[in-house]
């Protein structure tokens, strides 16, 4: 009967359309703008210790040398006596150089400096050299040892790879101390056997990702040390210490393990610093020992994003043989963390990594002559023109050997425009410096002359070396432009069909209204709410181009969630002001009476029915107090943690009890646990339904609540527990499933007996009995709803920190008290935003669960309660479980709120299909999340393909977009379950009904 | 000088019957002295909102209060049927209970709570109060049927609604987007609540009282036709 302009049928059809647009469009714009590698293939070989000429792209001599003659070439070519024979690498996981050298010229905190005190007195001695090394974002373990040992900065996603890690097939340094046949051992963090297999004659490898070890971890690692430094027949060992991430991961920089476990470290260098044989041997040879770190941490002990703390990782080197003070004081030197690797090759006299954007970390070179400095700096600038070559085709094909004499040592360095030219100037400059360098070096009178030219050699190397690396570092986000631009339109096309459809619904919709009930109140303040959530969607969107309101996004959605509520209460106001006024003296509003009577009474009719089965409808109080609740909780989640980037080290609650004792965490933890409980079993209870369903029902949320509580308590004794949580994941997944699968089946299509006494006498039967089926379909959907929302908070608290259980019931509680809100006038025409205020409801909580858009604050802890299996796809979903849960119980919720639309005062017709319920069920609470993410998901990738060449692109806009494809991912999730399960509810009902009616025949 | 603007305008208006364009001056009065106090500050403590924020917020709310309170209680709907000094009771009435509204908004809204910012944060909800609550205190009083008409309606549906509702409106709005800059991470002072939310709401009042200037001046021809 209604003029609908789309079906059911085709709404779904192009639904999907549009979100299989989106999946394809954001695929192909991942891919190209995060491109996996741009990297030269091939090693490094003997070329490169001669100079790269014009057309040398494609010299790579293949001959098959045995190891022994390949390090003897190399030795000859390089012509720098390889200083240090054996090397041990010392990685430790996430120590701040900070830690170490202090900041800002600033000696070290003491709680940080008085564990190391062997380390710092190496320093203080000028035994060892330290820099600040600079890691380049993302600041997570593969991404930095890749960096390390090829001196390029890999892909953006290789954070998405960290999970599964894959052999590094790039020209590196391990690859080239093999290719000279130099042993390996290595152990620790079995990241580095992924990425080499086969390469280590002895390794033992730790997982990584057991975060809630600190010891075993490093007991693993040095429990070997006792025998391989005695050991004569590896050239490399490369030790990855843990624990000191895992400390922070638990406690953060200024956790109670902290300084145990810097203690442990500088253990272990002084063991390794006075082991007689690593002195050197008769040969002369000396073994160095590098400790580096692979990334810093916060402050919270969290890393992945590029504020300060997190890229400040340390690279130490130390002279093992060296009597006497070798190295310079240490300053606070910057460097970055690919320098590490063509130092490591040039004091090896291996060639330098081909991708390798590094420069010569000079200090660390100290034991060289001047001339074997300047010459390691010229096949460092050789190996950086071939790369630059590739980039750049034709770069040195001007006439270089020409362009000689002092005249262009002296010539100003001029701002060119070209940067071929430029780069071509530069390398002329400093192989010129250098050749004067050269010329007066052979005579012995000019000695005294020479050291301006060493010093004016040195200083063009390095300009050229810097300007080139500066260069490559910026040209390595290239970017298949096609790729693309066709992801960004596809992305477009599918949020305007979404945005379409919406609109269509929206009309369509109204239409309805009006045809179906005369009565409309239009005034202007009536569509307030619905204009406030299109502004704020669109104000929000604009924020995201703002790196700043990125990072701050939390104040965005805590803000228009807010005011969106207190619209709404402002409106509650109204329509109570409405209610209680009297106007005797205008015709039209007692019309309007009028037909609010008739329709009252109309619904009357059914809600006799009603009342039995579904909530009562809330006073005007009730639903002021009900917002007041929502607006009440949603401050006191904005006060839990202070979330963002700038104001993160203000004072917050969350704080406050980290510092405060245990028991009264445990005490609130314990507290949200039993309200939770409460509330559900009580939402349980409030529907009239057979008893028996909502007694097992309650009995599954108070079984589920009874394992978070031995969870809980059991934490607080041992600090391993893995026996709760998995029973936990099987009895809630059971209980999750078991509801949706069997509630349709076990509810009853309410007084059907009645209905078929009925039948013989009353001739319209068929509509009571479409009521009852209506019914019979909103008590099933209640019923799961609710065991969703609730199974889903406690596993939330089992899950989250401590510290996040009262923002999880907050947030539960904001939810339920949003739908009872909306549930008091159970009238259809509020549904868009009831879906919309539960979206921004979801995404506030998101925020005030302590996320934010950096990768640092993911909870990885969280995501291995409970897992034994060394499998990373487990940990992975419960990271995506903790991070995502607030938008995920909002979805969830919405089951709950689709159960109590008054739908049968809104079938239009008296014999409804399943089309039609669905329908009116499933279309806003589907459709508008969609269209809102989709909004988000297109203007963010539009904002990142502007924001290319923004100095925040990979520290604010490049997180976040991570984070919105997680969150669309996140809708897709919920909104597939919720439409998964209104579908198979109604069928189900409908199916039953049919059958009823076929045996009532 | 309050006392004799006040003076003034109760002697213009005692005179002749209420009229529609004296309405509108009222508003041209309270914008002034919104401007003259904020003058005052600036002249004679040399304050100012960034350096001085309570006191500044304090003596605004000292010389608004009058003004506004006595410049709307004269011109009160129910003129016949109360008298100046009930309408100005109603006014200091609706002070606390509108500021305690507004505070507890700009609370919900995400205002910091906490003894720094407990003087601020009580002087300017009363400013807002004297905006937004405090006009129509003293004009209708508690006529629920008025009250829900100006709540009811963006666009006043009589011409003498947009004299209060206009304002009050156009302050919240003010408000609200001046709270915008405050998370971003510029380092101004001015960030500091409630320093760019008072400069909002006090744009938008300005702006508020002119646009209802204009419609009280403008659509009275209007409202005559409709009648």
């Amino acid at each position: 009967m209604v003029n609908s302009s789309l079906s059911c049928r085709r709404l779904a059809a192009l639904t999907s359309t549009a979100v299989l647009l989106q999946i394809i469009g954001l695929s192909l714009f991942v891919i190209g703008f995060f491109p996996v590698k741009p990297s030269v293939p091939g090693v490094s070989g003997p070329e490169s210790y001669r100079m790269p000429t014009c057309e040398d792209l494609m010299e790579a001599e293949n001959e098959n040398l045995l190891p022994d003659q390949l390090a003897k070439i190399y030795t000859d070519l390089s012509q720098i006596p390889s200083e240090f024979d054996r090397l041990i690498f010392m990685v430790i996981d996430g120590l701040p150089a900070e830690f170490l050298l202090g900041r800002d010229g600033w000696p070290p905190e003491k709680f940080f400096a008085d564990p190391m005190p062997y380390t710092q007195s190496l320093l203080s001695e000028r035994r060892a050299i330290a820099y600040h090394a600079k890691a380049a974002p993302p600041t997570v373990t593969m991404p930095r040892l890749k960096a390390m040992v090829s001196g390029s900065i890999g892909g953006y996603l290789d954070v998405a790879f960290n999970f599964h890690t894959q052999a590094f097939l790039e020209d590196n340094l391990l690859d080239q101390f093999q290719l000279i046949g130099r042993n390996m051992v290595m152990f620790g963090d079995d990241t580095w056997i992924k990425l080499f297999p086969g390469l280590f004659k002895r390794y033992d490898g730790v997982n990584s990702f057991y975060v809630k070890d600190t010891i075993e971890v490093d007991f693993n690692v040095s429990r070997h040390l006792e025998v391989e430094l005695v050991a004569t027949d590896w050239k490399l060992m490369i030790l990855h210490y843990l624990g000191l991430d895992h400390a922070g991961h638990i406690g953060g920089r200024h956790s109670s393990l902290m300084a145990s476990k810097l203690k442990e470290m500088d253990d272990t260098i002084r063991l390794i610093h006075t082991q007689n044989p690593l002195k050197g041997d008769e040969y002369g040879r000396r073994t160095l020992l590098v400790v580096v770190s692979d990334h810093g941490m916060t402050e919270r002990g969290n890393h992945g994003g590029s504020s300060y703390e997190e890229t400040d990782s340390l690279a130490l080197f130390v002279d093992l043989r060296a009597e006497s003070p070798t190295y310079a004081p240490s300053m606070d030197t910057e460097v970055f963390q690919v320098d590490i690797t063509p130092t490591l090759a040039l004091l090896f006299g291996v060639p330098i990594p081909k991708n390798s954007f590094g420069i010569l970390l000079m200090q660390a070179c100290n034991s060289l002559t001047d001339e074997h400095k300047l010459r390691a700096l010229e096949l460092n600038s050789w190996q950086l023109l071939r790369l630059l070559q590739v980039h750049l085709p034709r770069l040195l094909c001007q006439s270089l050997r020409d362009s000689t004499g002092d005249d262009q040592v002296l010539q100003s360095n001029e701002n060119f425009g070209n940067i071929k030219l430029k780069l071509h100037n530069l390398y002329s400059k400093a192989w010129a410096a250098h050749s004067v360098w050269k010329l007066f070096s052979g005579d012995s009178n000019l000695t005294s002359n020479n050291s301006a030219n060493l010093n004016a050699a040195t200083e063009s190397y390095y300009d050229f070396l810097r300007y080139g690396s500066e260069w490559l570092k910026h040209r390595s986000t290239d970017k298949p432009i096609w790729w693309i631009l066709t992801g960004v339109v596809i992305l477009f096309l599918s949020s305007v069909l979404l945005l379409c459809l919406l609109f269509l619904r929206i009309k369509d919709h109204d239409f309805e209204r009006k045809f179906s009930s005369s009565l409309r109140n239009c005034s202007h303040i009536g569509q307030l709410d619905m204009a406030f959530v299109s502004f704020g969607t669109l104000l929000h969107i604009f924020s995201l181009g703002s790196s700043s309101m990125v990072e701050e996004e939390q104040y965005t959605w805590h803000f228009l969630t807010s005011t969106l509520c207190l619209i709404l209460f402002f409106m509650t106001i109204q329509s109570f002001l409405k209610e209680n006024k009297t106007f005797p003296f205008e015709m039209k509003s007692e019309k309007k009476l009028d037909f609010d009577q008739s329709q009252k009474t109309h619904i009357s009719a059914f809600t006799s029915i009603k009342h039995m089965t579904l909530l009562k409808p809330l006073s005007a109080c009730g639903q002021i107090s009900s917002i007041l609740i929502v607006l009440i909780c949603g401050r006191v989640l904005r006060g839990w943690h202070q979330g963002g980037v700038n104001w993160a080290h203000l004072p917050d609650i969350s704080k406050w009890l980290d510092h405060g004792s245990s028991s009264i965490m445990k005490t609130l933890e314990i507290t949200s646990l039993l309200i939770v409980i409460i509330l559900s079993v009580f939402s349980l209870n409030l529907i009239m339904l057979r008893a028996r369903c909502v007694l097992i029902a309650s009995l599954g949320v108070v079984v589920l609540g009874f394992l978070v509580l031995l969870h809980i308590m059991e934490k607080q004794t041992a600090n391993r527990s893995t026996s709760i949580a998995p029973i936990f994941y099987f009895s809630s997944g059971v209980i999750m499933f078991g509801t949706f699968i069997f509630s349709p089946w076990i509810l009853p299509l309410c007084h059907h007996e009645n209905i078929l006494m009925k039948k013989s006498s009353n001739s319209h039967s068929s509509a009571v009995k479409s009521e009852d089926v209506l019914f019979g379909i909103q008590k099933s959907l209640y019923l799961t709803g609710v065991m969703y929302a609730s199974s889903w908070c406690l596993l939330q608290l089992l899950l989250q920190q401590p510290v996040n259980a009262v923002p999880i019931l907050l947030i539960f509680v904001q939810i339920m008290a949003c739908i009872i809100y909306f549930s008091a006038n159970g009238l259809y025409h509020r549904q868009f935003i009831e879906v919309a205020a539960m979206h921004f409801l979801g995404m506030a909580g998101h925020f005030s669960l302590g996320n934010s858009n950096t990768l640092a604050t993911i909870d990885v802890a969280g995501a291995f309660i409970g897992i034994s299996s060394r499998s990373m796809v487990f940990p992975c979903i419960l990271m995506f479980i903790i991070t995502f849960s607030s938008p995920i119980l909002s979805y969830l919720s919405m089951v709950v709120s689709i159960s109590l639309k008054d739908i049968v005062s809104l079938s239009p017709s008296d014999e409804p299909d399943l089309g039609h319920v669905l329908e009116v069920m499933i279309v806003f609470p589907c459709l508008l999340p969609l269209v809102l993410n989709s909004a988000v998901l297109t203007t963010s990738t539009i904002i990142l393909l502007l924001m290319r060449n923004h100095l925040f692109v990979w520290s604010v806009f490049s997180p976040k977009y991570l984070y919105v494809c997680a969150e669309t991912v996140s809708v897709y999730v919920g909104l597939f379950v919720v439409s998964a399960t209104v579908l198979y509810t109604c069928a189900v009902f409908f199916f039953r009904a049919k059958m009823l009616l076929r045996s009532a025949d | 000088m309050k006392f004799l603007t006040m003076l003034q305008s109760s002697a213009s208006i005692s005179f002749s019957e209420i009229n529609i364009v004296r309405k509108a001056a009222l508003h041209l009065l309270c914008s002034l002295s919104l401007v003259a106090a904020c003058w005052i500050a600036f002249r004679l403590y040399s304050w100012s909102l960034v350096t001085h924020t309570s006191e500044t917020l304090g003596l605004l709310l000292i010389i608004q209060a009058p003004v506004v309170i006595g410049v709307y209680s004269l011109v009160r709907q129910d003129a016949q049927k109360t008298s100046y000094w009930r309408a100005v009771a109603r006014g200091i009435l609706g002070l606390p209970a509108g500021a305690l509204v507004m505070a507890f908004g700009a609370i919900v809204l995400g205002a910091p709570i906490g003894s720094r910012y407990l003087k601020s944060t009580i002087y300017w909800s009363i400013l807002m109060s004297l905006f937004t609550f405090v006009p129509p205190a003293c004009f209708f009083g508690s006529s629920r049927v008025d009250w829900h008409r100006l709540l009811a309606h963006f666009r006043p549906k009589e011409p003498l609604d947009a004299l209060v509702s206009l304002p009050a409106y156009g302050s919240v709005v003010g408000a609200w987007i001046g709270a915008w800059p405050m998370p971003l991470d510029w380092e101004r002072p001015w960030q500091e609540w409630p320093i760019c939310v008072t400069y909002g709401a006090v744009t938008g009042y300005l702006i508020g009282t002119l646009a209802s200037s204009i419609v009280v001046l403008f659509q009275r021809p209007a409202h005559i036709k409709g009648d």
